[in-house]
């Protein structure tokens, strides 16, 4: 009977379950902690919204606001926000192998590079990537670094790119410039080191 | 003949009044009466019979005192629910905006850097290719 009981409880505490992370959505990256970094940072800015809390948020947005009347059509088609914004006072404070990390991920199958940007001047360089599954954007992925600066986002769901172009002018969406349709993969460096 | 039958018969079956001591014999011919048994009521038998306000009406008010109680309590769960529900609501909201407003400035610095002119190639590196 105790054995019984043992093989029961190892077998549970085998089951994935209990082993392993819960699974990631499609185009969900598996982002770090940076549970140490929280400390030394001078403003960090930690967002996990997963489809129940998006949708949650959703719900509570004001129509009345432009702003958030934005937010809320944009938010219908997402299933997940996930941001990790770190502000430094001095330079490279953060451990630079995690963004290495959460880059590899992109390098997987579907991921394509929209914009890479690179300026040699300000040390900034923003990486924007895209999941395409089925001709439609399912993920994006930003990753920002400065010497004293990183964020990293990643917005999964549906993501229409002409709801993106339509966004822009609300939240300082800046002009992407982005073609509807057109095949990921374009990389621009319009600042490139070298 | 018949008439004579009829004589005796009625001779026979006249009304006869009972003896003065008739009754006084049959009451002495009948066996002792047994004592009467004393009836002493339980208590329990004496509150059911006179039921007091208390008794009549601890139930009833019981239930509805519980029923109060449920409902009220029901409705405090169900307010407190609501309340941590709209809290969560808010501050999920408010994780949104500012979950939207981080990636437009990150995407402020892409836009940044495309309105930026491509670096000048040296002359001298023309000359060469």
């Amino acid at each position: 009977m105790i054995k019984r009981i043992v093989c029961m409880a190892a077998l549970l505490l085998s089951s994935p379950g209990w082993t392993q992370a819960p699974p990631l959505a499609k185009g969900q990256l598996r982002l770090p902690e940076f549970a140490a970094l929280t400390d030394k940072a001078s403003e960090s800015v930690t967002v996990t919204l997963d489809p129940q809390l998006l949708g949650l948020a959703c719900r509570f947005l004001n129509s009345e606001d432009p702003e958030q009347a934005a937010a809320r059509q944009l938010c219908t088609s997402l299933t997940g926000i996930y941001v990790r914004s770190y502000s430094f006072d001095s330079d490279y404070a953060y451990p630079k192998a995690d963004i290495d990390a959460v880059r590899r991920q992109l390098s997987a199958p579907g991921w394509s590079r929209l914009v890479e940007a690179r300026s040699r001047k300000e040390q900034t360089d923003v990486d924007v990537y895209v999941l395409i599954d089925g001709g439609k954007a399912r993920s994006l992925a930003i990753i920002a670094s400065e010497p004293r600066e990183f964020a990293i986002v990643n917005v999964v769901g549906n993501i229409d790119l002409e709801q993106l172009h339509a966004l822009e002018g609300k939240f300082g969406v800046p002009q992407l410039e982005i073609e509807t349709g057109k095949k990921s993969g374009v990389e621009k460096s319009p600042a490139p080191k070298k | 003949m018949s008439q004579d039958i009829e004589n005796e018969l009625r001779r026979a079956l006249r009304p006869v009044d009972a003896p003065a001591d008739f009754t006084a014999r049959v009451m002495r011919a009948l066996p002792p009466r047994p004592a009467s048994a004393e009836v002493v009521m339980l208590d329990v038998v004496r509150s059911r019979a006179q039921p007091s306000w208390w008794s009549r009406f601890s139930t009833p008010a019981a239930l509805a005192a519980s029923l109060l109680v449920a409902i009220m309590a029901g409705r405090h769960v169900a307010l407190e629910h609501e309340e941590r529900q709209q809290l969560a609501g808010l501050e999920a909201s408010r994780k949104l905006m500012q979950a939207l407003r981080v990636t437009s400035q990150k995407l402020d610095l892409v836009y940044e850097a495309m309105q930026r002119p491509p670096p000048v190639t040296p002359p001298a590196e023309e000359n060469r290719s």
